[in-house]
């Protein structure tokens, strides 16, 4: 009987023994960060709450977008620190979720997953980013649309075309705030091609949208007559 | 009685080991919420290959690790620098090309992230990620 019972404490009291000692103060962390940011940073709060130290053998990111840089290599016990991780936002959109994983020494817990979450700012959709025309085909203008965010209305739009061979006409509903765009080539009796620039009135920030009139397909290749 | 008390250690030590080691499989190299790429929008290395001219190829990475080295005639084509550089790949898309875009490394998102705007902004068609990224490529050379 008092095998039973020692057995059944040991089982209860091994595991909390044994339990990680790095608390995180939180896994998971949300930003939202403005349209002029370039980076989004989260920081990652945990303290040493055993009684032996830990080290840090490795912290890796899940994305090339992502760094990750812990404050030191050994937390002692009842220490604190962080681990920063930095997003590049670049040209991203919508919500990006990225890992950072950290590896210690701790017997009970060798690695934990921390996740960044970001949710960005989308100023304009632009719908198609490609308009195209075959060569030969009758120049009709075609039309893309441009949605301002809901946060970051846009009352004009500075459209041009770098080539000559397009012309462009914007026009805004003022309903629902988008803009279309016709663009119509000169012609299309030979390729050619555009990259369209689009400002929203008093922002840094240029978008594009490409117009192209397309080679002919390649001809099926022939097979040579056999007599 | 020394038996009993050991065999009794093993048991729990069995015990707690069955669910340590599912979720050890189970969460292995990934995060739960990464859904998975349809398999109809991979392509392996033998198969991008075997499309030879009729492929075009999308390096997903970022500028430091294009200009490092890429795959013969990928052009450049990143989230950092979306804007600015998808109209330099869509002045050289061609829509009778398959579009094979890739990264580094299989728990990388950017040629998912890269393939899905080409399909959802630009609106093109056959547009697939390359399986096992740069990585694959570089050991099948």
């Amino acid at each position: 009987m008092k095998n039973r019972i020692l057995v059944f404490t040991l089982s209860i009291w091994l595991p909390l023994v044994a339990r990680a000692e790095l608390k995180w103060e939180q896994s998971q962390v949300e930003l939202h960060p403005g349209a002029a940011d370039k980076e989004a940073v989260g920081h990652f709060k945990y303290q040493n709450a055993g009684d032996k130290p830990i080290h840090f053998r490795s912290v890796h990111s899940s994305c090339g977008c992502t760094t990750a840089q812990t404050q030191k290599d050994q937390v002692l016990p009842g220490d604190k620190g962080e681990i920063t991780a930095t997003f590049k936002i670049g040209d991203r959109t919508g919500t990006q979720v990225k890992t950072v994983t950290v590896e210690t020494d701790d017997p009970a817990h060798p690695s934990t997953v921390l996740t960044l979450k970001a949710v960005l700012p989308e100023l304009l959709q632009i719908q198609p980013a490609l308009i195209t025309w075959n060569t030969g085909e009758t120049p009709q203008p075609k039309t893309i649309v441009v949605r301002p965010s809901k946060d970051f209305p846009v009352k004009e739009l500075k459209v041009s075309s770098p080539s000559p061979e397009f012309t462009t006409k914007v026009a805004r509903d003022s309903g629902s705030g988008e803009f279309k765009i016709d663009v119509t080539p000169k012609n299309t009796t030979h390729p050619s091609a555009t990259a369209l620039t689009i400002q929203p009135e008093g922002s840094p920030k240029i978008f594009y949208a490409t117009a192209r009139v397309m080679p002919a397909p390649p001809s099926p290749a022939t097979t040579p007559a056999t007599h | 009685m020394k038996s009993a008390l050991l065999r009794q250690i093993i048991l729990l030590a069995a015990a707690a080991l069955v669910p340590a080691i599912g979720e050890m499989i189970y969460f292995r190299d990934r995060v739960s919420w990464h859904s998975a790429i349809p398999a109809s929008e991979l392509v392996t290395v033998e198969q991008a290959r075997a499309w030879g001219d009729g492929a075009m190829w999308v390096d997903a990475r970022p500028d430091e690790d294009f200009a490092r080295d890429h795959v013969p005639g990928a052009i450049l084509l990143n989230e950092d620098r979306w804007n600015e550089l998808l109209p330099q790949f869509l002045t050289a898309w061609s829509p009778e090309k398959k579009v094979i875009v890739y990264c580094s490394a299989q728990s990388c998102n950017a040629a998912r992230e890269v393939a899905k705007r080409l399909r959802d902004e630009a609106q093109l068609k056959n547009v697939f990620v390359l399986e096992g990224g740069w990585e694959e490529w570089l050991k099948k050379k």
